[in-house]
């Protein structure tokens, strides 16, 4: 009896807090000491530009959170996820450039995206969440659309394809600004702000969502995706759960928007909120692992990381060793991207269906299956 | 006053009628049980009770409280848990995460933990289980354990839709000593099954149902004895 599969963590956990703490910190000095910079230069003498790429990795990472809030922990199969992620850029833009008249403090904007993103949830949800699985999928991925042609022919409010711009820096006290200003410009202290600001704002989530697995509240997630009557019997209102979760993550994914335009300092045109980034982002949790905090920040990272790390570099490595015809396609990594998602995809639906790294519920499942 | 009163409930599946001007009412601290074929109308029966199912006429009253329009997941805050056909356990919650959720709108913990730990009493081999994910259980186990998520509640009633079905003589014949056990302590018992002859002993009074229309109704003992019942669903 005591050898029965127990979901119970088994030794392995202490290793694995500890990985945690070497990884946060690594993530805090690497702006200041781009270690994997310097060496692939040395070694390609490409250079990478890492850091950049880590804030961009960190904000997906925000994003696929609130995907997995509502996919992986609610069961709401969500297909348009970039709508509330526009929401929150545009949030953002109306409430800081110069057009407008509120020109507020970016920490402002930061505060208010999420709220008006949550709210679009809440209406989106409250008439549609009664819908089952692939007629939910329908109503989200048409929402998302309108919001996206919305947003391309309001030229008078969200200046069409040009994006609000520019998107203030944020403020910060004078006393923060001379302890990193020392030899950087104004630039590099922006940057930092945005920097600390996304990976901060990963990890506070990353804690959040592993308090509310063990909450009663994500506990009644897990027990509504699992059987909606079961639950009901139990006393968890099934409407009212699914609404919160489906408003809470629109509001994170508005959160991440802002986070995106404030990174940019534009709101980015709005052809860049289409079907395809939702389902980037449904990619990356259902690689990492539905219903898995930390695969979907790795998801986040490998698709991020193959995207605009591995393929650039890749790319520029095979035009220098094939100088003879660098205008042909093929010899540009980068054209591949989608052959190469797609072929991902495929073999983890094949051999590793649960995800890269599940969560422990889920990975429990797993063993059982196999014996 | 019956703690439990069915007055004239009719129920359908969109134009199937499933239960018609169906009268009924269970005291408290008795067991009452629905016997009847595939069909009759027991599961249905139960569903409406607990709010799943929304009755199309006739009134429910329970502990002086009118029922119709009452959702389902406010149904057990007023103290009347349904264990649903089926066993529907959360698979891949372990034993005790199960039992937490049965206990979803309480808020005392020390009650809680009381209640949960009788339930191992109860049920030792759940005790033993309880980090084990509740899909790796045996039938038998499942069925115990939809039994105590029910009783985790602390309701004034409970119902039970087909607790014995598909198990082992031995599992069956825990679970019947454990329901009279808990009427014994005072929970009364609203019970449907297919096993007539186990749920006729036990129960103090039964109803047959037949087509969604209740055609009989007496004491256990009696039913037990009446000819049509024994031909019809004792197999004598």
């Amino acid at each position: 009896m005591e050898n029965a599969p127990a979901i119970r963590n088994e030794g392995g956990r202490g290793s694995r807090v500890r990985l945690a703490w070497v990884a946060l910190a690594l993530l805090v000095i690497y702006p200041f000491f781009p270690f994997l910079d310097l060496a692939v230069e040395l070694v390609t003498g490409e250079s990478l530009r890492l850091d950049r790429q880590i804030v961009s990795i960190a904000i997906f990472a925000v994003l696929a959170l609130a995907l997995n809030l509502q996919v992986g922990y609610a069961g709401l199969l969500q297909l348009g996820i970039a709508a509330f992620f526009a929401i929150g850029a545009y949030t953002t833009g109306i409430l800081t450039v110069a057009k407008y008249p509120f020109q507020l403090e970016l920490w402002g904007a930061l505060a208010a995206a999420p709220f008006v993103a949550g709210f679009a949830g809440l209406a989106l949800g409250a008439p549609t969440l009664r819908l089952r699985g692939d007629y939910l999928a329908i109503v989200t991925l048409g929402f998302a659309e309108v919001v996206r042609v919305l947003l391309i022919n309001l030229e008078g409010i969200t200046d069409g394809p040009r994006g609000l711009n520019p998107i203030p820096e944020p403020w910060l006290p004078a006393w923060l600004r001379s302890a990193v200003d020392v030899s950087a410009d104004a630039q590099r202290v922006r940057f930092l702000a945005v920097y600390f600001l996304a990976v901060g704002s990963v990890v506070a989530l990353y804690i959040t969502f592993r308090t509310l697995e063990r909450s009663k509240l994500g506990r009644s997630f897990v027990a509504l995706r699992e059987d909606e009557l079961a639950s009901a019997c139990m006393g968890v209102n099934p409407t009212r759960t699914k609404l919160i979760a489906f408003a809470a993550g629109a509001a994170i994914a508005g959160y991440a928007g802002a986070l995106y335009a404030c990174n940019l300092t534009t709101t980015a045109e709005p052809n860049t909120y289409d079907f395809n980034y939702s389902v980037m982002v449904l990619c990356c949790i259902i690689i990492g692992g539905l219903g898995s905090v930390r695969g979907a920040i790795l998801g986040a990272a490998v698709l991020l990381g193959f995207d605009n790390v591995l393929s650039p570099l890749v790319t520029k490595l095979l035009q220098r060793a094939t100088t003879s015809d660098s205008s042909n396609v093929l010899y540009s990594f980068s054209n591949w991207r989608w052959l190469i998602f797609g072929t991902a995809l495929v073999l983890i639906m094949r051999f590793r269906p649960k995800g890269l790294w599940p969560s422990e519920r889920v990975a429990a499942d797993l063993r059982e299956d196999e014996s | 006053m019956a703690l439990l009163e069915l007055e004239n409930v009719s129920a359908s599946y969109g134009s199937i009628e499933a239960l018609c001007n169906i009268d009924l009412h269970v005291e408290a601290g008795e067991i009452v049980t629905l016997i009847g074929a595939n069909g009759a109308g027991k599961t249905t029966t139960l569903m409406t009770t607990s709010g799943i199912l929304r009755a199309k006429s006739g009134r429910i009253r329970f502990d002086g409280k009118d029922l119709i329009g009452v959702p389902a997941h406010e149904v057990v805050g007023l103290g009347l848990a349904h264990s649903p056909e089926g066993r529907r356990i959360f698979s891949r919650m372990t034993v005790l995460e199960n039992l937490e959720l049965g206990a979803f709108g309480r808020s005392d913990k020390e009650g809680i933990q009381k209640d949960i730990n009788r339930v191992f009493e109860l049920f030792p081999i759940l005790g033993e289980r309880r980090h084990q994910a509740g899909g790796t259980l045996s039938g038998g186990e499942q069925q115990m354990l939809a039994l105590g998520r029910a009783m985790a509640s602390r309701p004034k009633l409970l119902l039970l839709d087909e607790p014995s079905l598909g198990l082992a003589p031995l599992f069956v014949h825990r679970i019947f000593e454990v329901i009279r056990e808990l009427n014994r302590e005072g929970v009364t018992v609203l019970l449907v099954e297919q096993n007539a002859r186990m749920a006729l002993k036990l129960a103090h009074r039964g109803y047959v149902l037949e087509t969604g229309r209740i055609t009989l109704t007496d004491t256990g003992e009696n039913l037990l004895k009446n000819e049509r019942v024994q031909s019809a669903y004792l197999g004598e």
